[in-house]
């Protein structure tokens, strides 16, 4: 046991640092290419967003609590559609309304879905509560708050006010698009895992650890906070 | 309501997985997150490791610039520390002169590049030390040209930028890309 949980640990350990040499926000070059931008630059702003979405490690982590115990195609579909649906409305309301919220802050809460779903996942609502929350609501839910999170990285650029619908539509379809494309490997991954019986063995310790990395963002994000 | 069979953990295992999420998340946080996000190092492990110098000043990723510059906002703290690009239209009225600047730090790089609409300007691209009140500059290039490209490394911290002279009876526009680490000052007022 301990052993599989130091392979299982470094394994994370490993893609957290890989990912980490991404900084999550928006690299230097799309920073140039959005303060510049002038009007509508439709395929650049859905490249944008598709790649916000491959190299957003904290949605990626969420979205893999959310399928790990579906199993069904058209479950995947449903819960991925309805955390679609909530991320696409705040990130399109927030950006138009131009509803300023905290990256940091929203950052956390997006850290703390993961902790919730790594919890869930472990049944722990259904022990302590009795009952599992709605996880339907729960991800439509969490879908509003990584769509803040969405919107709060757009917001950090002033860029044009032309164009701006067609161009945070762009986005939106990018977004979906690159959670499309690394939904896809996620699932081709897990399901080659589900294939072994330690894929039950390991459920404990992967939800575990999804709560840890939650934990960490969470952490990593509020520092940012109380530093700013 | 829910289409996921979870399997539920007993109480026990909750509490243990809890307990172990926890110290893994306190434990990576303080030994590796804080010191290599932001280059603060409670346990000396960060440096041990040589992860402090990823939240370097020398750093060009956002995320550990902000973290640098813990006292300033988001945004002034990009503006401040990140290489910026501008472009700008600026008219010269005929048969005067103007000036468009930017502050600057020493040894700062400066790449600049524009063009009028037609006419030759006279130029003199120069700067200002800081603090300085005698109204000493120093020139890095003056001539008379519509069409310029170059940079400069600047030799002390103060205002550089360009003074334009139009001698002809037409107002004159030009266009002025830069990219650098500064702050915009423009005309003055």
């Amino acid at each position: 046991m301990l052993k599989k949980f130091t392979l299982l640990f470094f394994v994370l350990l490993a893609m957290l640092v890989s990912f980490a040499a991404y900084s999550h926000g928006v690299d230097d070059g799309t920073k140039q290419f959005l303060m510049q931008n002038q009007g509508v630059a439709f395929v650049p702003f859905l490249y944008i967003g598709a790649k916000h979405m491959v190299t957003g490690y904290d949605h990626l982590l969420f979205l893999v609590g959310v399928i790990f115990f579906l199993y069904r195609t058209k479950d995947v579909i449903i819960y991925v559609s309805l955390f679609t649906l909530g991320h696409s409305l705040t990130l399109l309301f927030g950006v138009l309304a131009n509803i300023q919220v905290n990256a940091y802050l929203i950052d956390a809460i997006i850290g703390l879905s993961i902790v919730y779903k790594g919890f869930d996942n472990l049944g722990g609502f259904q022990r302590i509560l009795g009952r599992q929350p709605n996880t339907k609501l729960a991800v439509l839910i969490f879908g509003l708050f990584h769509g803040f999170g969405l919107a709060t990285k757009l917001q950090e650029f002033k860029f044009s006010e032309e164009g701006l619908l067609e161009n945070l539509l762009a986005f939106n379809l990018g977004v979906e698009i690159g959670q499309f494309l690394a939904l896809s490997l996620v699932l081709i991954l897990l399901s080659i895992w589900r294939r072994f019986d330690s894929y039950m063995q390991f459920s404990t310790v992967a939800n575990t650890l999804l709560m840890s990395g939650g934990l960490m963002l969470t952490m990593l994000q509020l520092t940012g906070y109380f530093l700013s | 309501m829910n289409d996921t069979n979870v399997p539920t953990q007993s109480k026990s295992t909750l509490i243990k997985a809890s307990i172990a999420a926890t110290v893994i998340a306190v434990f990576i946080y303080f030994t590796l997150i804080l010191p290599a996000e932001y280059n603060q190092d409670p346990t000396g492990i960060g440096t041990a490791l040589g992860l402090t110098q990823l939240s370097g000043n020398d750093d060009s990723s956002p995320e550990s610039q902000l973290a640098n510059d813990s006292s300033s906002s988001l945004n002034t703290t990009e503006q401040s520390v990140e290489e910026s690009i501008d472009q700008v239209e600026i008219v010269v009225p005929a048969g005067r002169g103007l000036e468009y600047k930017f502050k600057m730090k020493q040894y700062g790089k400066l790449t600049f590049e524009w063009s009028t609409d037609g006419s030759p300007l006279y130029f003199d691209f120069h700067g200002e030390p800081e603090g300085d009140t005698t109204g000493y500059f120093e020139s890095y290039s003056i001539a008379t040209a519509n069409d310029v490209k170059g940079s400069t490394t600047v030799p002390f911290d103060g205002v550089h930028g360009w003074y334009w002279k139009n001698k002809t009876d037409k107002e004159v526009v030009v266009t002025l890309i830069t990219s650098g680490v500064y702050e915009v000052i423009g005309k003055p007022h």
